[in-house]
């Protein structure tokens, strides 16, 4: 590299001969980094690592080049980034990284400790850290995916230093820093008070205070965890033998809702209430075939078929159930009448009349 | 009972024709293997000429959508009669298909 002083230039070939143990470290991280992530189930945005490219180093080595006598005292010649969706798994990767590698304190920084008013940039986590074993020290930082949002955008500018920037820039730029903070908090908040909301709901569940839990998609999954519904899916199957294939029950809670369920506790009372009705439902439409493999959706779709018929719900009752359950088609409407006239048989039926 | 497969852009497209029983079922799951090797597809099983489906079709049709869902792939069942349509109410299949 031209304009490079022959110190500089040795630190360049002592880089070109060490590019093989550089890439050896560098895989080294992030297979350290990906199995502890796996193993505390923690899910992030990116993991990535790379070299310093030979065209940055010289740059750095131009810039201050004297204060390095040899290349392992470039602290970020290897360097990596974990971006997280939340701040606090920040804090959880921070102090997972302190175990897995040796970390030089004297060069890390915790820039959200430093907290100046007057301080430019956003908060991030860099630490300084060696592989056991390895003659060189890496660089990973610690970021949310909005922190690493404004870095990105602050770097696209070209300036390196807070000095650089003309203040009109910089006013603003600290104004969406400070937005962006805020904002991270507000999720940690949000995904901590989601999960004590679950929890509280399958405590409730549990110790069966089903009318205490309001009907969503949250509930209605810790409800179907009991499984409620498999007595009558098994009576179900058994009438031909058949098979039971799992299928998704989300798309029941739209149908539970307009049925006026409103609590988890509505959900219980409507399968007691219609659960043999439904079964001899099935009955009447399966025992003339051979068909030997059900969903397990069968028994709450029967349930529903019941209950929209028992209520008055009639043919435009059912169609609407179609519709919802399989999106708008005109054969819904065949579907419908058929479901209704093979209902009809049932005593069920004989009663509304 | 014949089973073609032709592919249309990101589309694989399986038309259907004549009655899917259990005679028919060997020969059409070895016609299907190409849809559940599909990675990133849509898949369209087109009913259209298909008269009618028993238990064995079903489960073809279970066995497509479970190798898509492995592959990031979506199963689309398209023009069934009314008669299979019966079929995918009663079973609760209704809720496992996309039907167009």
């Amino acid at each position: 590299m031209e304009g490079l002083d022959l110190h500089c230039r040795m630190i360049l070939e002592e880089y070109e001969e060490a590019l093989p143990r550089l890439e050896e470290l560098k895989e080294n991280v992030l297979v350290s980094l990906r199995e502890a992530l796996d193993r505390a189930g923690l899910i992030v945005t990116t993991i990535e690592a790379r070299i310093k490219t030979e065209e940055s180093l010289a740059g750095k080595l131009a810039l201050k080049g004297a204060k390095y006598a040899t290349l392992s005292d470039i602290t970020d010649i290897v360097g990596a980034r974990v971006v997280t969706f939340y701040t606090d798994d920040v804090d959880r990767i921070a102090s997972m990284v302190e175990k897995l590698f040796e970390i030089d304190w004297d060069n890390s920084v915790d820039k959200r400790r430093l907290h100046q008013l007057d301080s430019f940039g956003y908060n991030s986590l860099h630490y300084i850290c060696r592989y056991p074993g390895s003659e060189y020290r890496f660089e990973i930082q610690l970021r949310t995916t909005l922190q690493h949002a404004w870095a990105s955008i602050n770097h696209d500018t070209g300036y390196k230093s807070g000095i650089e920037i003309p203040r009109e820039y910089m006013r603003r730029m600290n104004r969406l820093a400070g937005m962006l903070e805020m904002a991270d908090d507000e999720f940690s908040r949000i995904r901590t008070e989601l999960t004590d909301y679950r929890r509280r709901v399958h405590t409730l569940v549990r110790n069966g205070r089903l009318d205490d839990v309001l009907l969503d998609g949250d509930t209605f999954r810790s409800y179907l965890q009991a499984r409620p519904l498999d007595t009558l899916n098994k009576r179900i199957a058994a009438i031909n033998q058949a098979e039971i294939q799992d299928a998704p029950l989300s798309p029941y809670l739209r149908v539970l809702k307009e049925l006026q369920c409103n609590t988890l506790g509505d959900v219980s009372r409507l399968i007691k209430r219609y659960e043999e009705d439904a079964y001899l439902l099935a009955r009447h439409q399966l025992g003339n075939t051979d068909l030997d493999i059900i969903s397990s959706a069968i028994g709450l779709q029967n349930i529903c078929i019941v209950c929209i018929l028992s209520t008055g719900g009639g043919k435009i009752g059912l169609e609407r159930l179609f519709d919802v359950l399989n999106g708008h088609n005109s054969q819904n409407t065949a579907l419908a009448e058929l479901t209704y006239q093979q209902a009809s048989a049932l005593p069920f039926m004989q009663n509304n009349k | 009972m014949t089973t073609t497969i032709h592919e249309n852009g990101n589309q694989l497209i399986a038309a259907f024709a004549g009655r899917l029983d259990t005679a028919a079922a060997v020969s059409t799951m070895e016609a299907v293997k190409p849809l559940l090797e599909a990675a990133n597809k849509e898949i369209i099983l087109d009913c259209s000429e298909l008269e009618y489906i028993s238990s064995s079709g079903l489960r073809i049709f279970l066995s497509i959508r479970k190798e898509a869902a492995a592959h990031s792939s979506k199963v689309i069942v398209r023009s069934i009669n009314a008669d299979i349509r019966q079929v995918f109410m009663m079973t609760g299949f209704i809720s496992l298909f996309e039907i167009q």
